[in-house]
């Protein structure tokens, strides 16, 4: 027989009028949701405006984000290193603060975090031209070993081989890990204290023989412990007392802010995202409603302040990451909407007050907002979004109707497009290989075409026997039996490769606070990745149905190819060559899969490349489907720029049939940029005509999609003239960007991307 | 049998309702001087599709249609295919897709009969306002062959509505003159017309001319400016709303002309005693003051209808009801197989037209006499005056219409026109006033029905009545203030549609 929590005063007092159920017996949010929540059906009428207190506190931080931008310069805290509780209280303006707390004590002062990697916090300090206090760099140094230095004690010659040659690439070997998301609702729903005596009770049950697992689990269970205690140490330097369960909405959204400060105090993973929150607050401000202590104007200032606070989250990177990802990702992903398993909605005005801080703030980038897009949703709400989308282009959309059948209905989103069962589940990240370079070790024997040996200039070897092509016209049954085996290969090697890194970010660090919001024993994900899916898709097809001839250089390495006739190319809803791209993408999962994870965790794959489309470019030599050397990737599951001669939904039926469940689980991302005059005639006609297209592609099956309404003059001039558009916001694979901050290349990229116009 | 596509765009937002995959079919006999894919004007070539290759093609793509979109042929000319597009039409419809044409009117007129009649919009390209221009921009001598296309439409079987659209060209129709001919010379299709639209002249298909290595008629002519070509959409917006009410009052003058001529005679053959007698003996009349009664007697008129007079037809506007209290009318339609379909025969005491008073939709069936008949004709007027509020009559109109007009108005949905434009500006016009506030900025409605509601209760789908709004509001006729309140700017506007 369990305890019903109710009985306890501290309980009873913060759960007055909330309808109990399992929830009380045990830690279960989504019970607490499910038994609670009140379903929105109407239109975003009700939205009310920001307080002027919000709009003057928005203004100021607005302020010292673009000033930060323009002055290319950033604050760090260089006397500490990071931790939950390791930094005093910091305030933008305690009098304009409904909800308090900051990484470090100043907005947008940032956090040293040496256990991923100490070289990566030294280049990024000297890139900056700061730096710590050297005793604390002696010490730490002289006592402490990181993550970093870890994988490389244990790398083989082999993965050094693959990471250096580009073959495999933005593993999470000098950084954070990142995309892991703690159920930060536990803290608002149950306090600290509950969670802490929970999980002491679960490592007192860790009983039987001292085996490395149990020995392994006891440890972090007592790491967790101790990141409990400092949670709540913190907040108390805030004034609140998080032990107990969170008596009101704004205790509510503060509590859980505190728990995913902490989060981000403790770790500088590259996706950092929030869950899914939505409906569980929803409950805290529809109770305060009814009681009558909140209108809907502080109802939204609440939701609006924790926006801001999430729109300040910074890491300390290295200007070439920021490059790469084009500013300061954080990807602080909140899911929003979908439906729940017994056909309700989980669409509440919450959902609707979240987004609409997009009105009442602006457009901005984080946190990253990720519809669940079910075909079931409310009308109301799609359209919602869909008019969301047109306005601002910072929305993403993922098919609540293939997750739900495999997650139910309280996953959330980690970084772009991984979903996860919030408190249940955890991913260990992993990058992605790329896939057109390794069609051309398949042509090359396992050679690198671009890279050449310092001294003798003659072409490094990779990958060992594979034999190298040497027809004059390219086989396709020869070439697709090489593929396989350089996929064999690249797999064994991939997964070895991350059960490494892996293994020694659990030693070295890690994430105690965010895995004391998860259930004592979790399932694990890993997750693997892919890039240039449509360049090897088209390169096949073309040798497959057209007439390719690759030209060798001195060395037998084929440098270019010559394309005689026409070929299918992925993007145009066409079978023979989507199918390729489907089967590759199964085969490459196959062979992962044949390979034990670290942990015994769950393969999955993901097709995602953030910006890292125009790297892979740049790294990557002339491929058999007429793309030349340099020339970027397409981002995501997208087809090339260019290759869609049928118009967008032939595109989008390409992508659609990519698999999720089984083979893409960890996400596959589209993106997708249509001209305003293009979606319609009008405002009406637009909103109505992306919401049909959006039914219509999810309908199909497909799993992601980033909205892009723009217009590419707009971009051009956002291009000449930045300062006329400080909060340009658009959306790129998985996540969205401020338009100014990408590099001109990648704003070249976006630009030259198929922007879907009127004919 | 195959068609000679040139390309298909899946993703076409712009070129008819809602979303739709668009076939552009090879060949054009026109050689307008902005075309901006001459490309597609030789006939043959391209690739070729049978017409079940285009119903799988669209197949693929129907998930993405929601309720007004479906499949587009464009062109090109696609009436100059005409057996092609005809099977396609025809599978299509079977297959219950939503089918839009776009035309310049130039086709293989052996086929009208059969392909109109499949279509449910109508993307009519209307070129220039007079033989010699249309000549100089299509360099052929063919505006009397458009002007046929046009009147004959109807009898062609044309029973959709119609996209009415004109390219403009800087220094040629971009003036309130041009647009004031533009609205007169689309005159015989005014009934079926559900949008106008100006599409302003652009360059991007020249540099496909020097690939072809055909010469550019309208070198160095700039890009038309967008702004201003909006601006002469909103005006030739208006003219058509003014021509539309124009017309209207004419009819209703001439009829009521009518209507009036045989009053004497009648009235005096019953008397204006026996009259009364016969009005108060309504059920109709049952809660009208004494001296009301009068006074409608006033304003009634009485007509003598002879055996094969027609008192109303198809896409009549509401202007009277009927009373008729001696003989007997029938309400039918022709069939689009040119069958009477008949729903029901009137008689001593029946009532007609009520209900299209009430709600403000024309007529979808035809009365005609069957007998001599004696009608009492109350014109718009009078009914507002006193019956649009009398809750007895409101009752009785109700009661005894609504059963029999509604599914009789089910059975003929498909064949009956159906004016988007109409039952929206009526919608607007009812809820103004019943829950309009006189505000600075107009007429206030804040509304308590989502659009979804909205469209069920003006007849239309919650696409088009979304569609109709933001025209409207596009038209400058009112203000959308989110979902919920609309403010109308512009009342007669609205009112030209519906009067």
């Amino acid at each position: 027989m369990r305890e019903n929590l109710f009985g306890r005063p501290e309980m009873a007092r913060a759960w007055e009028g909330f309808k109990p159920g399992r929830w009380c017996e045990t830690i279960d949010v989504r019970d607490f949701i499910q038994s609670n929540y009140t379903p929105y059906y109407g239109d975003e009428g009700f939205l009310a405006e920001p307080t002027a207190r919000t709009a003057s506190l928005w203004s100021r931080v607005n302020d010292l984000i673009q000033e930060e931008v323009r002055n290319k310069t950033i604050k760090v805290d260089l006397e500490r290193f990071s931790g939950i509780d390791n930094f005093p209280p910091g305030y933008i303006d305690q009098d304009k603060e409904i909800i308090v707390g900051l990484q470090t004590d100043e907005p947008l002062k940032r956090i040293m975090n040496p256990y991923g990697g100490f070289r990566m916090l030294k280049n990024s300090l000297d890139a900056y031209g700061l730096q710590m206090d050297p005793e604390m760099e002696a010490r730490f140094n002289e006592y402490r070993k990181t993550h970093n230095q870890g994988v490389f004690d244990a790398y083989t010659q082999e993965m050094r081989k693959v990471r250096s040659a580009g073959l495999l690439t933005g593993l999470p070997d000098a950084y954070g890990r990142g995309r892991i998301i703690g159920d930060y609702r536990r803290v608002a729903l149950y306090g600290v204290d509950y969670l802490k005596e929970r999980r002491e009770q679960d490592k007192a049950n860790l009983t039987g023989p001292a085996t490395e697992e149990i020995i392994r689990l006891r440890e972090e269970m007592t790491e967790q412990i101790r990141a409990l205690e400092a949670m709540k140490s913190m907040a108390a330097k805030y004034g609140f007392d998080i032990g107990r369960p969170a008596q009101n909405a704004q205790e509510a959204v503060q509590w859980l802010y505190f728990a995913y400060l902490a989060a981000v105090k403790e770790n500088n993973g590259a996706a950092m995202s929030l869950g899914r929150n939505t409906a569980f607050l929803d409950i805290y401000i529809e109770r305060d409603l009814q009681r009558g202590i909140l209108d809907e104007q502080a109802a939204q200032e609440l939701v609006d302040q924790l926006v801001i606070k999430l729109r300040l989250v910074r890491h300390l990177r290295t200007p070439e990451y920021d490059e790469l990802f084009a500013g300061d990702p954080t990807w602080v992903t909140e899911a929003i909407g979908g439906m729940g398993e017994d056909g309700r909605p989980l669409v509440t005005k919450t959902a609707y007050r979240f987004l609409h801080t997009l009105t009442n703030l602006g457009t901005s980038p984080e946190p990253n907002m990720t519809v669940l897009w079910s075909t079931e949703l409310p009308r109301s709400f799609k359209e919602y979004c869909a008019a969301m989308s047109i306005k601002t282009a910072s929305i993403q959309y993922e098919n609540d109707d293939l997750m739900r059948p495999i997650y139910g209905d309280d996953y959330a989103i980690a970084c772009c497009v991984s979903a996860m069962r919030v408190g249940k589940d955890m991913q260990f990240f992993g990058a992605r290989a790329n896939l057109a370079k390794a069609l051309l070790y398949a042509i090359n024997g396992g050679y690198d075409e671009l890279k050449r040996d310092k001294n003798t200039g003659a072409p490094v070897q990779v990958l060992p026997g594979i034999e190298r092509n040497t027809q004059e016209v390219l086989d396709y049954e020869t070439v697709l039996a090489s593929f396989k085996q350089v996929m064999d290969q690249l797999a064994e090697v991939y997964v070895n490769t991350m059960n490494t890194i892996h293994y020694m970010h659990d030693k070295y660090a890690y994430e105690a606070g965010q895995m004391a919001l998860h259930d004592p024993h979790v399932h694990r994900y890993i997750a693997f990745g892919l890039a240039g899916l449509s360049i090897a898709a088209d390169s096949l097809s073309a040798i497959k149905y057209a007439k390719v001839k690759p030209i060798r250089d001195e060395y037998g390495i084929a440098v270019d190819f010559e394309v005689e006739g026409e070929f299918p190319r992925y993007g145009n809803d066409d079978d023979r060559v989507d199918q390729i791209a489907v089967e590759i993408n199964q085969y490459f999962m196959e062979a992962l899969r044949r390979h034990p994870a670290y942990r015994g965790a769950e393969h999955t794959l993901s097709l995602l490349t953030i910006t890292s489309n125009v790297v892979y470019g740049q790294k990557t030599g002339a491929t058999p489907d007429g793309r030349k050397k340099g020339e970027p990737f397409a981002p995501g599951a997208n087809p090339m720029n260019g290759a869609d001669k049928l118009g967008a939904l032939a595109s989008l039926n390409s992508v659609a049939k990519l698999p999720y469940r089984q083979v893409n689980q960890d996400g596959i991302s589209n993106t997708f940029t249509i001209v305003p005059s293009a979606l319609g005639k009008n405002m009406a006609e637009r909103v109505t005509n992306l919401t049909n297209i959006m039914d219509g592609y999810f309908g199909r099956g497909a799993f992601h999609l980033n909205v892009n309404v723009l217009d590419r003059e707009l971009l051009l001039d956002a291009m000449e003239h930045p300062e006329k558009y400080p909060n340009l916001t658009i959306r790129v694979s998985g996540y969205a960007v401020r338009f100014n901050r990408l590099k001109r290349e990648h704003q070249l990229d976006v630009i030259n991307r198929t922007f879907h116009e009127a004919v | 049998m195959h068609g000679f596509v040139h390309s298909i765009e899946t993703m076409g937002l712009v070129d008819g309702p809602g979303t739709r995959t668009i076939f552009f079919l090879q060949g054009c006999p026109l050689r307008c001087a902005y075309c901006h894919n001459p490309d597609t004007q030789r006939r043959g070539g391209g690739q070729l599709l049978t017409p079940e290759e285009v119903l799988k093609t669209v197949e693929r793509y129907r998930s993405y249609y929601g309720e007004e979109g479906g499949v587009t042929f464009s062109g090109g000319e696609p009436l100059l295919q005409g057996e092609f597009l005809h099977a396609c039409l025809q599978i299509l419809k079977r297959e219950g897709y939503n089918t839009c044409v776009d035309t310049s009117g130039f086709g293989d007129p052996r086929y009208y009969r059969r392909i109109l009649p499949l279509v449910d919009t109508l993307l009519l390209d209307v070129k220039a306002f007079d033989r010699a221009s249309f000549a100089e921009l299509t360099a052929v001598d063919g505006f009397a062959a458009y002007m046929n296309f046009l009147t004959d439409l109807e009898e062609n079987g044309f029973r959709g509505q119609i996209w009415v659209r004109h390219v403009m060209v800087p220094g040629f129709t971009d003036n309130e003159e041009s647009m004031r001919r533009f609205i007169e010379l689309i005159r015989p299709i005014w009934k079926r017309v559900d949008r106008i639209e100006i599409l302003p002249y652009h360059t991007s298909g020249v540099e496909k001319y020097a690939r072809l290595g055909l010469p550019y008629r309208l070198e160095g002519v700039e890009p038309m400016d967008k702004q201003k070509a909006k601006e002469l959409e909103v005006y030739a917006n208006k003219i058509f709303a003014q021509g539309l009410r124009e017309e209207r009052q004419a009819y209703a003058e001439k009829k009521q002309e009518k209507f009036t001529q045989g009053r004497d005679k009648a009235a005096s053959d019953l008397g204006r005693s026996a009259l009364l007698s016969v009005l108060r003996g309504l059920p109709l009349f049952g809660d009208l003051a004494e001296e009301d009664v009068e006074d409608v007697l006033q304003q009634v008129i009485l007509a003598d209808i002879k055996e094969g007079e027609y008192i109303f037809k198809t896409g009549d506007p509401p202007e009277f009801m009927y009373l008729i209290y001696q003989g007997q009318m029938k309400i039918f339609v022709n069939t689009m197989d040119g069958e009477e379909q008949i729903f029901y025969i009137y008689r001593d005491g029946d009532f007609v037209g009520g209900l299209n008073l009430l709600v403000q939709t024309p007529y979808r069936y035809i009365g005609q006499a069957l007998t001599d008949c004696k009608v009492v004709v109350i014109p718009k007027a009078a009914f507002d005056k006193y019956f649009y509020d009398s809750p007895v009559v409101l009752r009785s109109v109700l009661v005894k219409s609504f059963e029999r007009i509604r599914w009789a108005e089910d059975l003929i949905q498909r064949l009956a026109t159906s004016n988007a434009s109409m039952k929206t500006a009526g919608l607007l016009l009812k809820l103004a006033k019943r829950i309009g506030q006189e505000t600075q900025e107009g007429i206030r409605l804040e509304l308590s029905m989502n659009r979804e509601e909205l469209g069920n209760y003006s007849g239309l789908r919650r696409e088009t009545i979304t569609r109709k709004l933001g025209e409207f509001k596009e038209l400058g006729y009112i203000e959308l203030v989110g979902n919920k309140v609309i403010i109308i700017k512009d009342l007669e506007a609205l009112e030209s549609y519906v009067l």
